[in-house]
């Protein structure tokens, strides 16, 4: 069987550690000057403000001072995005099927303002015309041509 | 301050040092281990004048400068006698405590507050002072506060010097050299947990937390780190 015992320290080795301790003790008793430590104080202030000034605040840190519940719980930030996001699906939904909705929600003006909008016609083609109908007119005495349609307003 | 209030404080911590070190790092007894760590999160706790540091972060948070400077107030001779422990050079303390400072308030927007300013401050510390070392790559010369005359009223002082001691023969600033020398001489990693134990009085697991590492590997390496510098100082050791 192993000597599972842990290491005992000898009274030299507490002696020295002890010693040890009292040497590191005396060490605490230097001290920087007064003057010098005033000094670094104000280099860091003053620091703290030039770098204050230049900083540019990221979106993220301004959402995190202002609203930190949101950041501190993130599962609550998270509730409150996909209920953001579900509100603004219900608007968008709504928005589309008040102007143009044909499912069984509709109401009767809506289909019939649907029925209305599919029978027009929209084409930008040329309408189908007979091979003699005249586009233009015979030249006049000066030679020039206008539209068979077309008529000087005088 | 700090470090200008610390007589009675300092000698506390010692007497827990001492106490501490009667028992192995590993195997500290948990009744024992409970109470020392009570004791030492006492001690630690810093006597809050004014708002809180979590009033004062949200304020600086949201851009007041002023709560900033407070926190500066509050902390700025820990995070020197940090960098000044772990660099022994006071040129480099101040401009490591300057930039530590000015990283935290950059830094700060982005603290959700999961730990305590205090442990934050401290885990920027340590990760600038080692990363500032690295760059260097070479020891600096020391370059040391000199000690406080209080010192010749302390009672450790007072058995170091005693008739016999080995410590008698040697100046204050020998002294002072020896020390830094030795502390210069572990790895940096030794020296942290030495500096923040030993030094500043942090409790295990808040060392533990601000380096990131087990409570079991604070105690090892704070374990080593004695046995190395006792080595360093044998000549005192005797």
């Amino acid at each position: 069987m192993m000597n599972e015992k842990a290491p005992v320290e000898t009274p030299a080795e507490e002696a020295a550690d002890v010693l040890l301790q009292k040497l590191l003790h005396l060490k605490q008793y230097e001290r920087p000057e007064d003057s010098r430590m005033t000094r670094n104080k104000q280099n860091i202030m003053r620091s703290v403000r030039q770098a204050q000034s230049e900083k540019r605040k990221p979106l993220l840190d301004m959402l995190a001072v202002n609203i930190p519940w949101f950041f501190a719980e993130p599962k609550y930030g998270i509730a409150a995005l996909f209920v953001v996001f579900i509100g603004l699906q219900y608007v968008g939904i709504n928005s589309r099927n008040s102007s143009t909705s044909t499912g069984i929600y509709t109401s009767p003006g809506s289909v019939a303002a649907y029925d209305q909008q599919t029978t027009t016609v929209i084409s930008n083609r040329y309408p189908n015309l007979p091979s003699n109908y005249p586009l233009f007119a015979d030249p006049q005495g000066d030679q020039s041509v206008i539209p068979a349609g077309f008529e000087l307003q005088r | 301050m700090f470090l200008l209030a610390r007589g009675p404080l300092c000698s506390n911590i010692a007497l827990r040092m001492v106490v501490d070190l009667k028992s192995d790092p590993e195997e500290v007894p948990e009744e024992k281990k409970v109470e020392l760590e009570a004791a030492a999160s006492n001690e630690e706790v810093p006597e809050l004048d004014g708002p809180s540091d979590d009033e004062l972060v949200l304020k600086s948070q949201q851009g007041d400068v002023q709560a900033f400077d407070m926190l500066v107030e509050r902390y700025h001779g820990k995070i020197y006698g940090l960098t000044y422990n772990m660099t022994s050079n006071r040129e480099d303390a101040e401009d490591l405590t300057q930039e530590i400072f000015i990283k935290a308030f950059e830094a700060l927007p982005r603290f959700k507050g999961k730990s305590s300013f205090y442990t934050w401050l401290y885990r920027i510390g340590v990760n600038k002072t080692i990363n500032y070392r690295k760059k260097r790559n070479r020891k600096r010369a020391l370059s040391l506060d000199s000690f406080d005359q209080d010192i010749k009223l302390d009672e450790a002082y007072s058995d170091l010097t005693t008739k016999g001691s080995p410590l008698r023969s040697i100046s204050l600033s020998e002294l002072q050299i020896k020390l830094n020398e030795a502390l210069q001489a572990l790895s940096e990693k030794h020296r942290t947990v030495v500096v923040m134990h030993d030094m500043q009085g942090i409790p295990h697991d808040e060392i533990a937390k601000i380096v990131g590492a087990s409570v079991g590997t604070v105690r090892s390496r704070l374990f080593y780190a004695r046995r190395q510098m006792q080595n360093e100082l044998s000549e005192f050791m005797k």
